[in-house]
């Protein structure tokens, strides 16, 4: 024979059991449900959160490289630019001076080959007068048949020939 | 014939104390309690960074559940999650044990009104944890002091409700499902008595399970948590 309880009874020592089952799940699910589950997030969280603080510095310090890299090429840019440009100025006046100094050498030289033109000239010239001066003396002396002291004849014939030419 | 419908059968007395007695709703409450430990147990097993399967459920629930208790209770209140996680569990399983042949837990007083006991120390510890016991008392005289009874009687009442809405329910469907099996019978015998089962039996009460045992079992346990959820949650904000 089954004993029964009633339907609808109230029996504190049925609650205190209750209450007891409770507390017992309660410290159940608190340590084996919510506790792993927990650390777990936690454990997680902080790895997600420390693999975004990498990349972001890893971002960083790409993002400095970059601008560092960037800084240097158009620094050494501007140096090329620099170093052809002085480069240029520096052909461009040595040029010119090449230039300069080779006309003026050119000049010296012909200014030297008219100078030693005119000395030749002139020294031809001297020449041409003695020959002339000792062939007048030749023909007049020749002409005259008179001995006549050649300085004087000299004298005469030159001051004739500065006086003709 | 007759049909019986009685309280949790009495399988044996502590100490032999018959003030003691080891009833059927304590048995399969302990039943619950086991299935709810293998569980958490087997769920959070082996867990790894990655989630893989039922550790993935574990942590849905858990999140779920936080979740929950922030939305309904307000921020910082994730020290409760255990506890509505304790009562879900306990009251949905405890419900559903009578698709396993088990009466259900839930369908006994004791159980529910323990519940709600709980939920009631919970709503005055807090209330008197951020209102003080002078705010907690001077509760009582609002809005006029001629209101004093009522307002004690709206406090006995949060309980009482609760634990009776719970067991009436379940107790309701307990009910209706053993008188329906009983009257099936009936007819069966009546209209197809040269079969030897009870054809009619088949049908009908599984559709009504459906609703009485799994509908109910969901939503009482459900409604039992938010109202613990609201009511404790509303003592902590009044501060």
């Amino acid at each position: 024979m089954d004993i029964f309880q009633s339907f609808v009874y109230i029996n504190w020592w049925n609650i205190l059991v209750t209450m007891c089952n409770t507390l017992i799940t309660f410290l159940i699910i608190k340590k084996f449900l919510f506790g792993p589950v927990r650390r777990m997030l936690a454990a997680r969280e902080q790895e997600v959160q420390a693999m975004y603080a990498t990349a972001e510095k890893a971002q960083t310090e790409a993002e400095s490289m970059r601008s560092e890299y960037t800084e240097r090429l158009s620094k050494a840019k501007e140096e090329a630019a620099e170093i052809v440009g002085s480069a240029t100025r520096r052909a461009t006046v040595r040029s010119e001076e090449i230039l300069k100094e080779s006309s003026q050498q050119a000049a010296a030289m012909l200014k030297k080959a008219e100078s030693t033109i005119e000395q030749e000239r002139k020294k031809a010239m001297n020449e041409l007068k003695d020959e002339v001066a000792g062939l007048s003396v030749m023909i007049a002396s020749k002409v005259v048949e008179r001995d006549i002291k050649e300085e004087d004849h000299e004298r005469f014939i030159e001051e004739f020939i500065d006086k003709v030419g | 014939m007759n049909v019986e419908i009685n309280g949790p059968k009495v399988l044996g007395y502590l100490f032999g104390n018959p003030n003691l007695p080891i009833t059927e709703t304590m048995r399969n409450a302990w039943i619950v309690m086991a299935v709810i430990l293998f569980l958490c147990i087997f769920l959070t097993h082996r867990m790894q960074k990655i989630p893989k399967g039922k550790q993935a459920l574990a942590e849905k629930a858990v999140v779920m559940i936080d979740n929950l208790v922030e939305n309904t209770m307000g921020k910082g209140c994730q020290a409760f999650s255990p506890y509505i996680a304790t009562l879900l569990m306990s009251s949905l399983f405890g419900s559903l044990a009578t698709l396993f042949w088990m009466r259900p837990v839930t369908a006994d007083l004791n159980t529910t009104l323990g519940w709600a006991l709980i939920t009631f120390a919970l709503i005055t510890f807090n209330k008197i944890k951020y209102n003080g016991i002078g705010g907690y008392l001077k509760g009582f005289l609002e809005p006029v002091f001629v209101m004093a009874p009522l307002n004690v009687l709206s406090e006995i009442a949060t309980p009482v409700s609760m634990s009776f809405r719970h067991f009436g329910n379940m107790a309701g469907g307990l009910v209706i499902s053993t008188l329906i099996m009983g009257a099936l019978q009936v007819l069966s015998k009546a209209v197809l008595g040269f079969l030897p089962v009870p054809l009619l039996q088949i049908g009908l009460p599984g559709v009504l399970s459906l609703y009485f045992d799994c509908f109910t079992a969901c939503m009482q346990a459900f409604i039992f948590s938010m109202l613990t959820m609201a009511y404790v949650g509303d003592a902590r904000g009044s501060s």
